[in-house]
């Protein structure tokens, strides 16, 4: 169902510090880009997925992969028309359509879509909202505020879909017909609902800010935060490995 | 009316399960769904009016197969009144707003003023009104309002008291106790409210875990406490405290049976 | 201690008033129950208690709330937020993390609890609530029931001397709402919590609590214990609140004289009642 939310466990990946976690995604995703072969962008993506089954989540990984691969498609369609480097590859009545440039820097691109967003993806899997964003406040200083609203948007997601799933049960029960085909008639149906969502959502963005007012949200500081996250021997384990790939890569350009 | 026919339903991560589950509801009943949270019962409901679609097995309406009548010609037939009017109502008058079910489901202009008008004086509401910013009593009739006008046969209730006042809530049922009895309307009511239920069904229907536990007559539900135990159900007061004189007072079901009854020895 | 001294309150924008020259004073160890049909106030009561009432709401606020004798407009709204703890209406937006122990660290951890003494807290609380087990779960996996705790269990980490709840079982059913009922008895016997809730279900006001208020259109109609109140059964139907059938009946043998004794509130109470009215033996 809900590709993004945290599947508890207690794997090596997931004991790893949110912080560590956090960068080895997005060192993860500059091997990728710097990575200029084929064979090695696709060996990126099979050892993500590889990684991700030692977590217990090569199910979660691989649904990823998919979805992923619909946006490289897509990446791959534009690419192959718009690169007209290389030696002509498929001619229509004298008019150079595909080029081995197109093909290749096409094949390279779409690769690099999935193998870079597929290790962020597969953070919020093994990391909860809250540790990601209380290590950010201890560790990397961000100002709680901020932590919370990234916690709070993401924690509203789900209730606003939930609402917004239920607008739409009680129009379908008074005849509604979300079904059709008409884009432009979808958008005449959905509109209305947009008015129930939005009177519900101030609600509740209201009784949240004041539910964390009164349990005392202003006056904590950095140091608040009960629980520690320190960085263990498995954390430099990883940025070592991750170090070691980014050289890859670059040597690999 | 509505009959289930081994109807299974499981939500995707497998919360409330309904199992082989078989019932018929027939025209002109008055039916309540009890049992704990979870026991179905508003899952039951959905699958009426094709919200939700069964897992496996048939809901017939009025003897169709409803497998592959798509939700919004259901609604022609069944009209749902949700716990939440704020989830229905959209409209910028009470009056738009009655008529939007109507109009969605393709009633002539002159039928749809006429029955606006209608709707209004019944439930004493104002066709100029900002819906949005009436009390939820009045809020929770105009959508009653809106789901009435468009004639349902089948009238599902989802916990027609949460929100509601008491005087509210026994209004709204009066009426449609009146509709029942007059033009004939099936109705289907959700309740944890046993003295809603002993006062207003004429048949309980008694769910646990997505199993038909019981099925009878309203009075004979009532004093079933082992029954309602097994449902977790509260019973109500009056048939419970009935019981506790054994035999006694046998056909005593409300306050003014139980005062006389007791008047009489 | 809470003290409400001729308090009146009118939201910003509407014409009436949502609370209007309330006086009503909350004693230590007390239960009390607030009624009324939607609109009367209770909410609006229930934040008046505590201060997000004027402090969150823009309106015209008279009269003043004492807590312990100090005044709620004296001080910043989240001041008397460990003193007088509140578990709101919606259960849903007032969860401010998706774990259940980060959602009871939150509090403790803005108002600065020692560390060394936060991890016996909380282990208390989740121990004093029966939901050890529900520590390391995700909030949005649980029952109705299950949230509530998790609501009730983060203000009382806070060790609030005075818990209001706002409708706390509305979403549940009967056995669920009984439950929390039964918790919220044990607190306050065996802790000493004075609780304040808000609750539409007056069969279970009738049963567990102490004092009873009763509100109409943001006045304050009835205040008194529930068996003394209850008696008022007409203004009651009038204001359009039901009462429990067995006080009901027993008011109509109360009237014909056959029956001397108080307003029955629970079946038991109106077994004895019934088997006095015939003169049988219990």
């Amino acid at each position: 169902m809900n590709l993004l939310n945290y599947v508890p466990g207690d794997s090596f990946l997931h004991r790893l510090n949110p912080i560590t976690k956090l960068a080895a995604a997005f060192l993860y995703g500059i091997a990728c880009i710097l990575c200029g072969n084929i064979g090695m962008e696709a060996a990126f993506i099979v050892l993500m997925i590889v990684i991700s089954a030692s977590a217990g989540l090569a199910g979660r990984a691989l649904r990823l992969t998919r979805n992923l691969v619909i946006l490289g498609l897509f990446m791959f369609v534009l690419q192959l028309f718009f690169v007209r480097t290389g030696a002509p590859l498929v001619v229509v009545k004298g008019f150079v359509l595909i080029t081995t440039g197109g093909l290749r820097s096409a094949l390279l691109l779409s690769l690099r879509v999935v193998a870079t967003m597929l290790p962020l993806m597969i953070l919020f899997a093994i990391t909860p909202m809250n540790d990601l964003c209380n290590a950010l406040v201890k560790r990397a200083h961000l100002p709680y505020r901020y932590a919370f609203i990234i916690t709070t948007a993401f924690r509203f997601v789900p209730l606003f879909s939930t609402e917004f799933h239920e607008i739409q049960d009680a129009q379908r029960a008074r005849g509604v017909d979300f079904e059709t085909k008409n884009l432009i008639r979808k958008v005449q149906l959905v509109a209305p609902l947009c008015v129930p969502l939005l009177v519900s959502s101030l609600e509740k963005v209201n009784s949240s800010a004041i539910s964390a007012q009164m349990r005392g949200f202003e006056l904590r500081n950095r140091t608040s935060g009960y629980k520690e996250y320190p960085f263990h021997a498995g954390d430099a384990v990883v940025f070592a490995t991750l170090a070691g790939m980014i050289a890859v890569s670059a040597v690999l350009l | 009316m509505i009959r289930f026919d081994q109807v299974s339903f499981s939500y995707p991560h497998g919360e409330t399960t309904i199992k082989d589950l078989s019932f018929h509801i027939y025209k002109g009943d008055f039916v309540a769904l009890i049992g704990a949270n979870g026991a179905g019962k508003s899952t039951i409901s959905r699958l009426c009016n094709g919200l939700l679609r069964p897992a496996s097995g048939h809901i017939y309406l009025d003897g169709e197969d409803t497998c592959e009548v798509p939700t919004s010609r259901l609604a022609r037939k069944v009209g749902f009144l949700f716990q939440n009017p704020d989830r229905q109502i959209c409209e910028n008058t009470v009056r738009d707003e009655i008529a939007f079910s109507m109009k969605v489901q393709g009633w002539p202009a002159d039928k749809i003023k006429e029955r606006v008008a209608e709707a209004l004086e019944t439930f004493s509401l104002k066709g100029e009104w900002f819906p949005f910013s009436r009390s939820r009593g009045e809020r929770q009739r105009i959508a009653l309002a809106g789901v009435l006008a468009c004639e349902p046969k089948l009238l599902i209730l989802d916990e027609p008291t949460t929100g509601l006042d008491y005087m509210e809530c026994i209004h709204i049922m009066d009426y449609l106790t009146g509709l029942n009895r007059d033009k004939g309307i099936t109705v289907l009511m959700v309740s944890h409210d046993m003295e809603l239920v002993q006062d207003y069904a004429k048949r309980v229907l008694v769910l646990g875990s997505g199993t038909l536990l019981g099925d009878g007559p309203v009075n004979e539900i009532m004093k079933d406490e082992e029954l309602l135990h097994r449902a977790r159900v509260l019973p109500a007061q009056i048939p419970s405290l009935a019981l506790r004189f054994g035999d006694r007072f046998a056909d005593v079901y409300t306050i003014e049976e139980m005062y006389a009854a007791v008047k009489q020895g | 201690m809470i003290t409400v001294k001729n308090v009146t309150f009118r939201y910003k924008g509407n014409e009436e008033t949502a609370l209007n020259e309330i006086s009503l004073t909350v004693v230590n160890h007390d239960f009390v129950g607030i009624i009324g049909t939607s609109g009367a106030g209770k909410s609006t009561l229930a934040m008046a208690l505590n201060g997000v009432i004027p402090h969150e709401f823009a309106g015209d606020f008279y009269g003043e709330v004492l807590i312990d004798d100090e005044d709620t407009v004296d001080h910043a709204a989240e001041y008397f937020g460990r003193k007088v703890g509140e578990v709101f209406q919606d259960i849903d937006s007032q969860m401010v993390a998706s774990v259940v122990e980060d959602e009871i660290l939150f509090g403790l951890e803005n108002f600065g609890i020692p560390h060394e003494e936060i991890g016996i807290r909380l282990e208390k609380v989740l121990r004093e609530l029966g939901i050890e087990d529900l520590r390391h779960r995700e909030i949005a996996s649980l029952s109705g029931g299950q949230k509530q705790k998790v609501a009730i269990a983060a203000i009382l980490a806070l060790e609030p001397e005075i818990l209001v709840l706002d409708e706390p079982t509305g979403e549940l059913d009967p056995e669920s709402s009984q439950e929390i009922f039964g918790l919220l008895k044990k607190l306050n016997e065996e802790k000493g919590i004075t609780v304040v809730i808000v609750e539409q279900k007056i069969k279970l006001l009738c049963e567990y609590v102490k004092h009873l208020v009763v509100l109409d259109r943001g006045k304050l109609q009835f205040d008194g214990v529930p068996r003394e109140v209850i008696t008022h059964i007409d203004t009651f139907k009038r204001l359009g609140i039901n009462v429990p059938p067995v006080a009901e009946l027993s008011a109509m043998f109360r009237a014909d004289g056959s029956y001397a004794g108080d307003v029955t509130l629970t079946v038991e109470e109106a077994e004895k009642m019934v088997r006095e009215v015939l003169h049988d033996s219990v």
